[in-house]
């Protein structure tokens, strides 16, 4: 399973998923053209930022001298791969693996692919850091064709019902969510088929929804001094509806979670 | 995709309508919804994602990447940052464009540099089919660490008198993260900077020493439980 690493693009396909990958400089054991039963599904995944946030112990209501040393990070990719991709199968599906070392951060990247058409990008993180006051900030960035491109739209649930959402935006994770868990989705108006996301429910994840640039996917979240990081720097006003859309899932796993701690997303392919 | 009287709702899912009623409704709204849902139809003709180039994706072979390089480095509007030669090749990876892009279907490399002598971030897409730089922007934001900034940060960091005195025995190198400071009274805020940690293999880190990459000094030397 190491042609990905080296150059050659692989391709499985089994499961009812087709599914091509490669490991990337800095955005870790991508797949890209992965289909669900024939369809296009996704034109790129990916996991571009692993950021780590430090807080300062033993804080003082009066202390002024106390710095706010902000995040840091360093990018999953070639550098920091610690195993050989491996393909596994398990009942009902299939799933690619990858670990990956930086120093006294330690992940193991995983896709699982149900032939149910559900969808797993996680990242399992094995605890480590500085000292215990820490946060880890996942980023997934989920580039789907539901069918081709355009003709999309993202959707919410909020309270009892599906809502559109008509323009870019952040959006959390308040709790309310569909039967199945799904708090968000994107639906391809020409085969009513849709990519569902239910969220985990220890990390206060946090979706946003941007209109497909080709230039949305910076090797770092830092945008300007003092600005906001990306994902969010790239948020405008660009109306939503009928558009190709790029996904952010942002995870926020706190270190007085259980570790080993597996962050991120179920993804549910319907309509296919 | 049909979608019929011009609403906005969600279309139907697939098993939620029967087939015999769809095609009715479309046939009563014919003439009038024709030229609607002509305009709404997926278009026809025009290159699909749905047929991409897998290989489009493909990783860089060592001759791909020095192209893009070559490419980039010989544009002129970066002529003052090759003659300078102060930068860094952060990354340059496949950046396959979706359709009806008029680039899509050729081998394209999104390239990103750190230009020091100007504070900047080079941005660049390479068009290797057409040898030409496709998209060039320059921004103030810090791209990841290139391999070569990482060691020579964990260099910088050893030099340092300060981080020799407060490492113990044992103590080496384990990491070198991108650093960016939030406050803007810090020294290396806005500028290129490095954290690298300090520990024993196994154990709890000890210090961490931030480096400013511009002036390739330390800027600041913490405990590691302090961070």
């Amino acid at each position: 399973m190491s042609n990905a690493s080296n150059g050659t693009p692989n391709v499985i396909s089994k499961c009812n998923w087709t599914v091509h990958y490669r490991m990337t400089e800095s955005a870790g054991l991508t797949i890209y053209l992965t289909d669900y039963r024939g369809h296009r599904v996704v034109w790129e995944a990916e996991l571009p930022y692993v950021t780590v946030d430090h807080q300062a112990q033993d804080l003082e209501l009066d202390d002024t001298a106390s710095h706010d040393h902000g995040p840091f990070w360093v990018p999953l990719g070639h550098r920091t791969q610690a195993s050989e991709i491996a393909c596994n199968d398990f009942r009902g599906g299939f799933e690619l693996t990858v670990d990956f070392s930086a120093g006294v951060y330690e992940y193991t990247q995983i896709w699982r692919f149900h032939e149910d058409g559900r969808l797993a990008p996680w990242l399992t993180i094995h605890g480590g850091g500085l000292h215990a006051a820490h946060t880890y900030h996942p980023h997934w960035r989920f580039d789907f064709d539901v069918d081709g491109a355009g003709h999309d739209a993202v959707e919410r649930f909020d309270g009892s019902r599906w809502n559109r959402v008509a323009q870019e935006g952040w959006f959390l994770y308040t709790g309310d969510a569909d039967t199945d868990g799904a708090v968000w989705r994107q639906i391809d108006f020409g085969s009513g088929a849709s990519v569902s996301i239910r969220p985990h429910h220890w990390e206060d994840a946090e979706l946003f929804a941007i209109a497909h640039r080709m230039h949305d996917a910076a090797p770092s979240p830092h945008s300007a001094a003092g600005a906001p990081t990306y994902p969010a720097a790239y948020v405008g006003n660009a109306a939503l509806d009928g558009i190709d859309v790029a996904l952010w899932y942002v995870a926020h796993v706190h270190y007085d979670d259980a570790f080993p701690f597996t962050a991120g997303p179920w993804l549910r392919v319907d309509g296919f | 995709m049909r979608r019929t009287g011009g609403k906005k709702s969600i279309p139907a899912m697939k098993g939620t309508a029967p087939a015999k009623k769809k095609a009715a409704a479309a046939k009563k709204t014919k003439r009038k919804a024709a030229a609607t849902t002509k305009k709404r139809t997926r278009p026809t003709g025009q290159p699909d994602v749905r047929m991409a180039d897998p290989s489009l994706f493909a990783p860089f072979t060592v001759g791909e990447r020095a192209d893009a390089l070559r490419i980039l480095t010989e544009d002129k509007r970066l002529a003052s940052m090759s003659k300078v030669g102060r930068y860094r090749v952060v990354s340059v990876e496949p950046a396959p464009v979706k359709p009806p892009h008029e680039r899509a279907g050729r081998r394209m490399a999104s390239v990103v540099v750190y230009d020091y002598s100007q504070e900047r971030c080079v941005d660049a897409h390479v068009d290797l089919d057409h040898s030409e730089v496709a998209h060039l922007e320059f921004t103030k934001s810090q791209p990841m660490l290139a391999h070569a900034e990482e060691a020579a940060a964990i260099s910088v960091a050893l030099s340092d008198d300060r981080v020799k005195e407060k490492l113990a025995l044992g103590d080496e190198p384990r990491v070198a993260m991108h650093y960016w400071s939030n406050e803007e009274t810090d020294v290396i805020h806005g500028r290129r900077a490095a954290a690298v940690v300090f520990g024993q293999p196994g154990a709890t880190p000890s210090l961490v020493a931030v480096v400013d990459l511009l002036s390739n000094s330390v800027a600041e030397v913490v405990e590691a439980d302090q961070w």
